[in-house]
Protein backbone atom coordinates (compact mmCIF):
# COMPACT_ATOMS: atom_id res chain seq x y z
CA UNK A 1 0.00 0.00 0.00
CA UNK A 2 2.94 2.50 0.78
CA UNK A 3 4.16 1.30 -2.46
CA UNK A 4 1.59 1.99 -4.25
CA UNK A 5 0.53 5.04 -2.98
CA UNK A 6 4.91 6.14 -3.38
CA UNK A 7 4.03 5.09 -7.11
CA UNK A 8 1.09 7.15 -7.10
CA UNK A 9 2.43 10.27 -6.01
CA UNK A 10 5.55 10.18 -8.36
CA UNK A 11 3.70 9.55 -11.02
CA UNK A 12 1.25 12.56 -9.93
CA UNK A 13 4.44 14.42 -9.96
CA UNK A 14 5.41 13.73 -13.28
CA UNK A 15 2.08 14.56 -15.12
CA UNK A 16 1.86 17.40 -13.68
CA UNK A 17 5.39 18.70 -14.81
CA UNK A 18 5.32 17.71 -17.77
CA UNK A 19 2.36 19.47 -18.39
CA UNK A 20 3.65 22.89 -17.33
CA UNK A 21 6.70 22.22 -19.34
CA UNK A 22 4.79 21.60 -22.57
CA UNK A 23 2.55 24.54 -21.98
CA UNK A 24 6.18 26.39 -21.82
CA UNK A 25 7.64 25.22 -24.70
CA UNK A 26 4.54 25.68 -26.44
CA UNK A 27 4.59 29.55 -25.22
CA UNK A 28 8.13 29.74 -26.23
CA UNK A 29 7.48 28.51 -29.81
CA UNK A 30 4.76 31.64 -30.28
CA UNK A 31 7.16 33.74 -28.51
CA UNK A 32 9.62 33.38 -31.34
CA UNK A 33 7.42 33.65 -34.53
CA UNK A 34 6.16 37.03 -32.47
CA UNK A 35 9.99 38.52 -32.53
CA UNK A 36 10.40 37.58 -36.13
CA UNK A 37 7.66 39.85 -37.24
CA UNK A 38 4.44 38.18 -37.31
CA UNK A 39 0.92 40.20 -37.80
CA UNK A 40 0.58 39.98 -34.18
CA UNK A 41 3.26 42.74 -33.31
CA UNK A 42 1.06 45.00 -35.85
CA UNK A 43 3.63 45.52 -38.48
CA UNK A 44 6.12 47.25 -36.05
CA UNK A 45 9.04 44.53 -37.53
CA UNK A 46 12.13 45.44 -40.05
CA UNK A 47 14.85 43.00 -40.98
CA UNK A 48 17.18 45.96 -39.44
CA UNK A 49 17.01 49.24 -38.38
CA UNK A 50 19.93 51.88 -39.52
CA UNK A 51 21.58 54.33 -36.93
CA UNK A 52 23.85 57.66 -37.63
CA UNK A 53 25.08 59.63 -34.98
CA UNK A 54 25.74 63.70 -35.34
CA UNK A 55 28.85 64.65 -33.01
CA UNK A 56 29.68 68.31 -31.91
CA UNK A 57 33.07 69.95 -33.00
CA UNK A 58 34.99 68.48 -29.94
CA UNK A 59 33.56 64.69 -31.74
CA UNK A 60 31.31 63.90 -28.79
CA UNK A 61 28.32 62.29 -30.16
CA UNK A 62 25.40 64.68 -29.38
CA UNK A 63 22.53 62.60 -30.94
CA UNK A 64 21.58 59.21 -32.66
CA UNK A 65 19.31 59.22 -35.50
CA UNK A 66 17.17 55.70 -36.26
CA UNK A 67 16.41 55.55 -39.85
CA UNK A 68 13.46 54.35 -41.55
CA UNK A 69 12.00 52.95 -38.39
CA UNK A 70 8.35 51.43 -39.22
CA UNK A 71 5.30 53.76 -38.60
CA UNK A 72 3.70 50.89 -36.83
CA UNK A 73 6.30 51.31 -33.89
CA UNK A 74 4.63 54.60 -32.83
CA UNK A 75 4.43 54.43 -29.61
CA UNK A 76 7.11 51.86 -29.04
CA UNK A 77 10.06 52.64 -27.04
CA UNK A 78 13.37 53.06 -28.86
CA UNK A 79 16.46 52.17 -26.76
CA UNK A 80 20.15 52.76 -28.02
CA UNK A 81 23.33 51.82 -26.67
CA UNK A 82 26.17 53.26 -27.85
CA UNK A 83 28.81 50.18 -27.29
CA UNK A 84 32.77 50.09 -27.77
CA UNK A 85 34.97 47.42 -29.25
CA UNK A 86 34.70 45.23 -26.58
CA UNK A 87 30.80 45.99 -26.62
CA UNK A 88 30.65 48.09 -23.27
CA UNK A 89 28.11 50.58 -22.96
CA UNK A 90 29.49 54.21 -23.51
CA UNK A 91 25.69 55.53 -23.13
CA UNK A 92 22.36 54.78 -23.51
CA UNK A 93 19.18 56.32 -24.52
CA UNK A 94 15.73 55.88 -25.06
CA UNK A 95 12.49 57.86 -26.19
CA UNK A 96 8.79 57.28 -27.08
CA UNK A 97 8.57 57.10 -30.81
CA UNK A 98 6.34 59.68 -32.18
CA UNK A 99 3.51 59.65 -34.93
CA UNK A 100 4.72 59.93 -38.88
CA UNK A 101 3.83 58.85 -42.00
CA UNK A 102 6.23 56.37 -44.14
CA UNK A 103 9.52 55.59 -42.43
CA UNK A 104 10.22 57.74 -39.30
CA UNK A 105 13.19 58.80 -38.29
CA UNK A 106 13.80 59.12 -34.45
CA UNK A 107 16.31 61.03 -32.84
CA UNK A 108 17.59 59.58 -29.39
CA UNK A 109 19.72 62.31 -27.20
CA UNK A 110 20.98 62.30 -23.59
CA UNK A 111 23.98 60.22 -23.56
CA UNK A 112 25.81 62.17 -21.84
CA UNK A 113 29.67 62.71 -22.79
CA UNK A 114 30.37 59.95 -25.34
CA UNK A 115 33.73 60.46 -28.06
CA UNK A 116 32.40 59.27 -31.69
CA UNK A 117 35.71 58.02 -31.70
CA UNK A 118 35.16 55.17 -29.44
CA UNK A 119 31.68 54.08 -30.59
CA UNK A 120 31.93 51.00 -32.61
CA UNK A 121 28.63 49.52 -32.84
CA UNK A 122 24.99 50.32 -31.98
CA UNK A 123 22.61 48.15 -30.00
CA UNK A 124 19.09 49.09 -30.84
CA UNK A 125 15.64 48.11 -29.27
CA UNK A 126 11.93 48.23 -29.73
CA UNK A 127 9.66 47.64 -26.98
CA UNK A 128 6.09 47.93 -26.53
CA UNK B 1 -2.67 5.57 11.87
CA UNK B 2 -1.01 4.21 9.00
CA UNK B 3 -3.51 4.96 6.54
CA UNK B 4 -3.64 8.80 7.27
CA UNK B 5 0.71 9.24 6.77
CA UNK B 6 -0.19 7.10 3.52
CA UNK B 7 -2.67 9.91 2.63
CA UNK B 8 -0.68 12.95 3.61
CA UNK B 9 2.31 11.11 1.33
CA UNK B 10 0.03 11.52 -1.27
CA UNK B 11 -1.15 15.25 -0.38
CA UNK B 12 2.30 15.93 -0.08
CA UNK B 13 3.31 14.69 -3.46
CA UNK B 14 0.25 16.14 -5.39
CA UNK B 15 1.33 19.63 -3.65
CA UNK B 16 4.96 19.58 -4.97
CA UNK B 17 3.83 18.77 -8.36
CA UNK B 18 1.24 21.72 -8.23
CA UNK B 19 4.03 24.06 -7.16
CA UNK B 20 6.36 22.82 -9.91
CA UNK B 21 4.24 23.10 -12.81
CA UNK B 22 2.82 27.04 -11.53
CA UNK B 23 6.30 27.68 -11.03
CA UNK B 24 6.86 26.82 -15.37
CA UNK B 25 4.23 28.34 -16.56
CA UNK B 26 4.76 31.48 -14.72
CA UNK B 27 8.17 31.60 -16.38
CA UNK B 28 6.64 30.94 -19.94
CA UNK B 29 4.22 34.16 -18.78
CA UNK B 30 7.53 36.34 -18.70
CA UNK B 31 8.76 34.69 -22.15
CA UNK B 32 5.14 35.77 -23.43
CA UNK B 33 5.31 39.13 -22.27
CA UNK B 34 8.83 39.61 -24.46
CA UNK B 35 7.20 39.23 -27.57
CA UNK B 36 7.48 42.59 -28.41
CA UNK B 37 11.29 43.10 -28.03
CA UNK B 38 12.92 43.82 -31.46
CA UNK B 39 16.44 44.00 -31.01
CA UNK B 40 19.40 45.13 -33.74
CA UNK B 41 23.05 46.04 -33.59
CA UNK B 42 25.05 47.60 -36.34
CA UNK B 43 28.61 47.88 -36.52
CA UNK B 44 30.76 50.35 -37.40
CA UNK B 45 33.83 50.74 -39.74
CA UNK B 46 36.43 53.43 -39.10
CA UNK B 47 38.81 55.11 -41.09
CA UNK B 48 41.29 57.84 -41.87
CA UNK B 49 41.08 60.32 -45.10
CA UNK B 50 43.70 63.35 -44.72
CA UNK B 51 43.22 65.64 -47.14
CA UNK B 52 46.11 67.70 -48.57
CA UNK B 53 46.26 70.19 -51.35
CA UNK B 54 45.82 67.75 -53.76
CA UNK B 55 41.92 68.01 -52.93
CA UNK B 56 41.62 71.21 -51.74
CA UNK B 57 40.25 73.96 -53.70
CA UNK B 58 40.69 77.28 -51.96
CA UNK B 59 40.21 81.41 -53.19
CA UNK B 60 39.68 84.58 -51.85
CA UNK B 61 37.34 87.42 -53.10
CA UNK B 62 38.00 90.77 -53.26
CA UNK B 63 35.48 93.60 -52.30
CA UNK B 64 37.44 96.21 -54.04
CA UNK B 65 37.72 94.21 -57.31
CA UNK B 66 34.10 92.53 -56.76
CA UNK B 67 34.75 90.66 -60.66
CA UNK B 68 38.07 89.43 -59.60
CA UNK B 69 38.83 85.73 -59.86
CA UNK B 70 42.37 85.27 -59.65
CA UNK B 71 42.34 84.57 -55.35
CA UNK B 72 41.96 80.72 -57.15
CA UNK B 73 45.04 80.69 -58.48
CA UNK B 74 46.74 82.50 -56.45
CA UNK B 75 49.64 81.24 -53.97
CA UNK B 76 48.22 82.98 -50.77
CA UNK B 77 44.83 83.55 -49.82
CA UNK B 78 44.12 87.31 -48.59
CA UNK B 79 41.98 88.21 -45.06
CA UNK B 80 41.25 91.87 -45.04
CA UNK B 81 39.04 93.45 -42.49
CA UNK B 82 39.16 96.88 -43.83
CA UNK B 83 35.71 98.60 -44.54
CA UNK B 84 34.74 98.80 -47.75
CA UNK B 85 37.79 96.62 -49.24
CA UNK B 86 36.56 93.58 -47.26
CA UNK B 87 38.27 90.39 -48.69
CA UNK B 88 37.29 86.71 -47.38
CA UNK B 89 39.06 83.24 -47.97
CA UNK B 90 37.30 80.22 -48.67
CA UNK B 91 38.66 76.58 -48.93
CA UNK B 92 37.34 73.33 -49.02
CA UNK B 93 38.46 69.43 -50.06
CA UNK B 94 36.84 67.23 -52.22
CA UNK B 95 35.78 64.30 -50.33
CA UNK B 96 34.69 61.71 -52.53
CA UNK B 97 37.93 59.69 -53.15
CA UNK B 98 36.63 59.27 -49.28
CA UNK B 99 33.79 57.12 -50.44
CA UNK B 100 31.87 57.92 -47.64
CA UNK B 101 28.29 57.07 -47.54
CA UNK B 102 25.72 59.93 -46.33
CA UNK B 103 25.10 57.36 -42.99
CA UNK B 104 28.67 58.25 -42.40
CA UNK B 105 29.99 60.77 -39.95
CA UNK B 106 33.25 61.87 -38.73
CA UNK B 107 34.74 60.94 -35.45
CA UNK B 108 37.21 63.90 -35.87
CA UNK B 109 38.57 66.61 -38.52
CA UNK B 110 40.84 69.52 -38.09
CA UNK B 111 41.74 71.61 -40.62
CA UNK B 112 45.54 73.37 -41.22
CA UNK B 113 46.24 76.59 -42.59
CA UNK B 114 49.63 78.09 -42.64
CA UNK B 115 49.64 82.43 -41.44
CA UNK B 116 52.40 83.72 -43.95
CA UNK B 117 51.37 87.05 -43.15
CA UNK B 118 50.16 88.33 -39.30
CA UNK B 119 47.71 90.94 -37.80
CA UNK B 120 46.00 90.97 -35.00
CA UNK B 121 42.71 89.73 -35.84
CA UNK B 122 40.38 87.14 -34.94
CA UNK B 123 40.01 84.69 -37.76
CA UNK B 124 36.20 83.38 -37.90
CA UNK B 125 35.18 80.03 -40.15
CA UNK B 126 32.21 80.24 -41.18
CA UNK B 127 30.69 77.10 -43.16
CA UNK B 128 29.15 77.21 -46.21
CA UNK B 129 25.97 74.89 -47.26
CA UNK B 130 26.42 75.56 -51.22
CA UNK B 131 28.54 74.75 -54.11
CA UNK B 132 31.45 77.48 -55.25
CA UNK B 133 34.29 77.11 -57.25
CA UNK B 134 37.91 78.14 -56.91
CA UNK B 135 38.09 79.29 -60.74
CA UNK B 136 35.03 81.32 -60.49
CA UNK B 137 33.65 82.96 -57.35
CA UNK B 138 33.91 86.65 -57.03
CA UNK B 139 32.85 89.35 -54.59
CA UNK B 140 29.40 89.81 -56.28
CA UNK B 141 28.78 85.83 -55.98
CA UNK B 142 28.83 85.77 -52.34
CA UNK B 143 24.97 86.74 -52.33
CA UNK B 144 24.29 83.74 -54.36
CA UNK B 145 26.15 81.17 -51.92
CA UNK B 146 24.53 80.07 -48.48
CA UNK B 147 26.89 80.58 -45.65
CA UNK B 148 26.14 79.66 -41.76
CA UNK B 149 25.86 82.56 -39.66
CA UNK B 150 27.59 81.12 -36.95
CA UNK B 151 31.15 80.29 -36.84
CA UNK B 152 32.78 76.85 -36.26
CA UNK B 153 35.62 77.84 -34.67
CA UNK B 154 38.55 80.84 -34.51
CA UNK B 155 41.72 81.15 -34.43
CA UNK B 156 44.49 83.90 -33.88
CA UNK B 157 46.04 85.61 -36.90
CA UNK B 158 48.59 87.53 -34.45
CA UNK B 159 51.45 85.16 -35.39
CA UNK B 160 52.42 83.70 -38.62
CA UNK B 161 53.03 79.84 -38.52
CA UNK B 162 50.68 76.70 -38.45
CA UNK B 163 46.86 76.94 -36.99
CA UNK B 164 44.89 74.21 -37.23
CA UNK B 165 41.45 74.46 -35.55
CA UNK B 166 38.72 71.53 -35.07
CA UNK B 167 35.80 71.11 -37.69
CA UNK B 168 34.13 67.71 -37.21
CA UNK B 169 30.55 69.16 -36.71
CA UNK B 170 30.84 70.88 -40.19
CA UNK B 171 32.80 67.74 -41.74
CA UNK B 172 30.29 65.42 -39.98
CA UNK B 173 27.35 67.08 -41.01
CA UNK B 174 29.07 67.54 -44.87
CA UNK B 175 29.48 63.77 -44.69
CA UNK B 176 25.54 63.29 -44.19
CA UNK B 177 24.52 66.06 -46.89
CA UNK B 178 26.63 63.87 -49.24
CA UNK B 179 29.53 66.72 -50.21
CA UNK B 180 31.55 69.27 -48.19
CA UNK B 181 31.78 72.97 -49.34
CA UNK B 182 34.18 74.25 -46.57
CA UNK B 183 34.58 77.37 -44.65
CA UNK B 184 34.62 81.16 -44.97
CA UNK B 185 37.18 82.79 -43.63
CA UNK B 186 36.89 86.10 -42.47
CA UNK B 187 38.70 88.33 -39.66
CA UNK B 188 35.53 89.32 -36.84
CA UNK B 189 37.97 91.14 -34.68
CA UNK B 190 40.98 93.21 -35.60
CA UNK B 191 41.95 96.02 -38.15
CA UNK B 192 44.99 94.00 -39.84
CA UNK B 193 45.83 92.26 -42.93
CA UNK B 194 46.31 88.30 -42.49
CA UNK B 195 47.67 86.12 -45.53
CA UNK B 196 47.73 82.35 -45.65
CA UNK B 197 49.26 80.06 -47.63
CA UNK B 198 47.16 78.64 -50.37
CA UNK B 199 46.76 75.09 -52.37
CA UNK B 200 49.28 76.49 -54.73
CA UNK B 201 51.70 77.85 -52.23
CA UNK B 202 55.49 76.91 -53.60
CA UNK B 203 55.85 75.78 -50.19
CA UNK B 204 53.81 72.23 -49.83
CA UNK B 205 54.13 71.90 -46.36
CA UNK B 206 52.42 75.34 -45.56
CA UNK B 207 49.34 74.38 -47.97
CA UNK B 208 46.12 73.67 -46.34
CA UNK B 209 45.33 70.36 -45.31
CA UNK B 210 42.84 68.64 -43.21
CA UNK B 211 42.94 65.46 -40.86
CA UNK B 212 39.70 63.27 -40.91
CA UNK B 213 38.77 59.79 -39.09
CA UNK B 214 35.42 58.90 -39.99
CA UNK B 215 33.34 55.77 -39.49
CA UNK B 216 30.82 54.30 -41.50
Amino acid sequence: MKRLTRIIGIALSAAFLSVGVASAASLGLTSGKLGAGSAAVSGCTSSSLTATRNVDNNGNVTQVNVLSVPQACAGQTLAVTLENSAHASLGAGSTVVGACTGGCTVNVTGFGTVAAANLTSYALSLTG
Amino acid sequence: MRRRRTLLRLALAVGVAIVASTGVAYAASLGLASKQLHVWSQTLTKGTCDQTSTTAADTYVQQANPNSVTGGTATTLRIVPTAGSQEYSFITFDLSGCSLPTTGGADSAALSVFVTTAGNDTISLFPVYSSWSESTLNWNGLGGLTIGSTATTTFSGATTGAKTVPVTADVDAAIKAGTLWGWELRATTGTANVVLASSENGTAARRPSMTLSYEK
